[in-house]
């Protein structure tokens, strides 16, 4: 029992990483239709970052900080290569943020050799009902949580939120408005930069990173958007921390070797269902 | 006229080169026409059926451990190099069935995770070898006759190609060639005018599997072992530079494209490795061509290099829309 | 205020606008009258800064806001939403202004918008307009798919507007009727181009634009 109580913890903890790279994903995609290959490189920039700076003698929180801005900024920069330009059709956009990706690889080799790294987190560990949980586990859960309230104020309260939903719900009206969709969508590839930022800060400590390691965060995270459809925060949320909690599980009861045969194939039979509800639907309306 | 001269003199040059070329130099050789295979039909799934593959590499990996296992378990080696793009192009309607519901870029997430499945299961799996994979795999040979030289390797290869390339050719200028054209275009439209469009991407899906499984096929042969670290993701995402370089649904493009990355690759390696350049500077010169190119092509050639280079020749210009977003 | 000045505009090859000119004066309510695909909503997406012309010159000497064809609202924002991103080239977010122009609005403020009825719809495109303070309105198809005293209303509203505020508008419509009654000079455009201009009460009697834009093709 107290066995289940660590691996479902544990899972809730990846599975958090993964729904702050998810819904990076998914807010780049409600304004810009582009689905963004380079989420995963954002994360693995602020992971390498932070245990650099860290390894520079640099404080805790500064360091972390300075990392997910990083990201922040290469998420911007990622997005002016994919958006910049006026005319690419999304898929091009998807294509274009692959090359991001991999040119990462080259400036990450560079700066960070190709061996994987790590950065110190919490120390310690907490007893709960038996089950002994990793302090950064719980410094994952709660930072995540803390974000989901913050993108929900913003998206939901603020007025760069609403014209950022603005561009999502119909981008011509939002032109008519004046809205620049250009910038909404350059704007949701900084914040897709900051989320993933923020994921890799978290998952650093607990396991190591290296250049490559983005692979496997961007097929993680577009699993769980896949569950939203690749519009619906909320359900991605849920999409990724069943994801994570099943990983662990599968992980933790000695399948250890199938963790990413498990979300890959979970995201394979959600696309497919999804996809022929979808032609169902289209079936029925005509 | 000139088209017949220029295809002969392309023939005379391919035909020559093995007889002149060294073994380094041939071993390009040989990769770069096992890539421009691939190509063609990545090309032909992209141009033709308007669906990006980010697992071609997997066809690829199938072929090559098809031809391997028959050849390890004594099965002459040319059943197993049939066999290899004849399972490949099986996997591919098995797995296309469902996967080719799906559009975009929800197929190439869907066809990445179908790679990186089968590498996992590869690299766990007693009779594929596991991560060590395949060894000693047998010389290529018909009969008694028995392929020991690079310049035989090169031969088979390029004869792969032509006959790929050939079936290609016959497939575009068929009447589902032409109507597969529409596809690529608009699903809805090609649907609607009554193209039975599911079938048809399924065919063009197993048609690029069998491409690469035989291209797989013959690199198993000639490099004697296979493993999965053979077939990392990036071999697939170079598939698609290849293809978008040379400029989608155009069989001489793909060759064009794949010819053009590899020997930039083969010279950034050789500059990568010239004393003074750090031990990385391979790797991190190839990644850094790789992204840069296949941004530039995607952004400002988005035809392809082929294509852009011959529509200046004949000048043949379209003007361009002014509406502004 | 509005000054068209020989505007051509096309989409690729194809040609929606050919030297087309026309002038609003500043405090004058004018109709643009023409069937389907005659080029209308690509006059107005230009007059809006949404469309580049090929060659000519749109002057507006003021900002230009538009009430786009088919109402166009943020269907996942609230009418109070809808109405404070109306606000965004003027930096006005409060939506009161519009309350008191509209009352009704005040009413829908916490509803989505795209739950509302097609009037309720029109309504909150207007005041979205309106929001941004604009010197010149132009209203692409006030009436389209509206209930006659759903577009009196409206249209009672716009005069109000015209007449007290002295605000600008190009009513673009295929109601002739409608326009004819608000404004007192329209322009008709054809095709792309611009076939006839003049007063109201003239066109009205113009045998060619009574058949086809006063006969029984009025919605």
């Amino acid at each position: 029992m107290s066995a289940f109580l660590t691996y479902l913890l544990n899972g809730l903890a990846v599975g958090c990483a993964i729904a702050l790279i998810a819904s990076g994903l998914v807010a780049i995609h409600r304004v810009t239709g582009v689905v963004n290959f380079a989420q995963g490189t954002f994360a693995v920039v602020a992971g390498l970052c932070t245990s650099s700076l860290l390894g520079l003698g640099f404080p805790h929180g500064l360091s972390e900080l300075a990392a997910v801005l990083a990201a922040a900024v290469a998420g911007l920069l990622t997005g002016l290569a994919a958006i910049g330009k006026r005319g690419t059709t999304p898929l091009s956009a998807l294509i274009v943020t692959l090359g991001a990706g991999v040119l990462a690889y080259a400036v990450e080799i560079v700066l960070w050799g190709d061996q994987p790294r790590s950065a110190p987190g919490l120390a310690g560990s907490v007893t709960v009902a038996g089950a002994r949980i990793q302090t950064q586990h719980l410094l994952v859960i709660g930072v995540t949580a803390a974000t989901f309230v913050l993108l929900a104020l913003f998206f939901g309260r603020t007025y760069l939120g609403k014209a950022l939903t603005a561009c999502a719900s119909n981008p011509y009206a939002a032109r008519v408005v004046g809205i620049d969709v250009r910038k909404m969508g350059l704007l949701a590839f900084t914040l897709g930069g900051l989320l993933g930022g923020i994921a890799g800060v978290l998952v650093t400590p607990l396991r190591p990173i290296s250049f490559d390691t983005d692979v496997t965060l961007i097929v993680n995270g577009f699993a769980a958007a896949v569950f939203g459809a690749l519009t619906r925060p909320v359900i991605t949320l849920i999409g990724a921390l069943l994801l994570g909690v099943a990983e662990t599980m599968a992980a933790g009861y000695g399948y250890g070797s199938h963790q990413l045969e498990v979300a890959l194939g979970l995201m394979l039979v959600v696309m497919i269902v999804q996809a022929s509800r979808r032609s169902a639907i289209s079936l029925e309306s005509t | 006229m000139i088209r017949l001269v220029a295809g002969l003199l392309i023939a005379a040059v391919t035909l020559a080169l093995p007889a002149v070329l060294d073994d380094s130099a041939l071993a390009v050789y040989i990769l770069l026409g096992l890539a421009a295979m691939v190509t063609v039909g990545v090309s032909l799934l992209m141009g033709y059926a308007g669906q990006v593959s980010l697992g071609q590499g997997a066809f690829y990996a199938i072929g090559a451990y098809t031809a391997a296992l028959l050849a390890l378990n004594g099965v002459p080696p040319l059943a197993g190099l049939v066999a290899a793009p004849v399972v490949a192009a099986l996997s591919a309607l098995v797995i296309g069935t469902p996967l080719l519901r799906l559009r975009g870029h929800h197929l190439a997430f869907a066809t990445l995770a179908m790679q990186l499945i089968l590498l996992s299961l590869a690299g766990q799996l007693e009779f594929t070898g596991g991560d060590i994979g395949l060894q000693a795999i047998p010389q290529f040979s018909i009969g008694s006759f028995e392929a020991t030289g690079a310049a035989t390797y090169a031969y088979l290869t390029w004869a792969g190609l032509a006959l790929v390339m050939l079936v290609t050719r016959n497939v575009i200028t068929s009447r589902p060639g032409r109507a597969l054209r529409a596809l690529a275009t608009s699903e809805t439209a090609a649907a609607s005018s009554g193209i039975p469009v599911g079938r048809y991407k399924l065919v063009v899906f197993a048609l690029s599997a069998a491409f690469a499984g035989l291209a797989g096929g013959i690199y198993c042969f000639y490099t004697g072992y296979v493993a999965p670290g053979s077939f990392p993701v990036l071999i697939s995402i170079q598939y698609i530079v290849m293809a978008v370089v040379g400029g989608l649904g155009t069989i001489w493009g793909a060759v064009v494209g794949a010819s053009a990355i590899t020997l930039l690759l083969q010279a950034l390696n050789t500059l990568g490795a010239l004393p003074g350049m750090p031990t990385y500077a391979p790797s991190v010169l190839s990644y850094a061509v790789y992204a840069l190119v296949l941004i530039v092509v995607v952004l400002f050639l988005p035809q392809g290099l082929l294509p852009a280079v011959t529509d200046r020749l004949s000048r043949k210009r379209q003007s361009t829309p002014v509406e502004t977003r | 205020m509005i000054d068209v000045k020989d505007l051509v505009v096309s989409y690729g090859t194809a040609t929606a606008l050919e030297h087309v000119t026309l002038a609003v004066r500043g405090g004058e309510m004018v109709a643009l009258l023409g069937p389907n695909g005659a080029g209308k909503s690509t006059l107005a997406n230009t007059l809006a800064g949404l469309l580049k012309p090929s060659s000519g010159t749109v002057d507006a000497g003021g900002r230009v806001a538009l009430i786009p064809e088919g109402r166009q609202l943020f269907p996942d924002l609230t009418v109070a939403d809808n109405l404070a991103l109306g606000g965004w080239r003027s930096g006005q977010r409060d939506p009161s202004l519009v309350y008191d122009l509209l009352p009704r609005l005040a009413e829908l403020a916490g509803r989505r918008a795209g739950v509302l009825s097609g009037g309720e719809q029109q309504m909150v495109a207007f005041g979205r307009a309106m929001m941004s303070r604009p010197d010149v309105l132009v209203v692409d198809e006030l009436s389209l798919g509206l209930a006659p005293n759903v577009t009196a209303d409206l249209a009672a509203h716009l005069a109000a507007l015209n007449a007290e505020q002295g605000l600008t508008v190009l009513l673009i419509e295929q109601n002739a009727r409608l326009a004819f009654e608000l404004c007192r000079r329209a322009y008709v455009l054809e095709s792309g181009r611009l076939v006839t201009e003049g007063e109201c009460a003239v066109l009205a009697d113009d045998p060619r634009v009574a058949s086809a834009y006063l006969g029984g093709a009025i919605t």
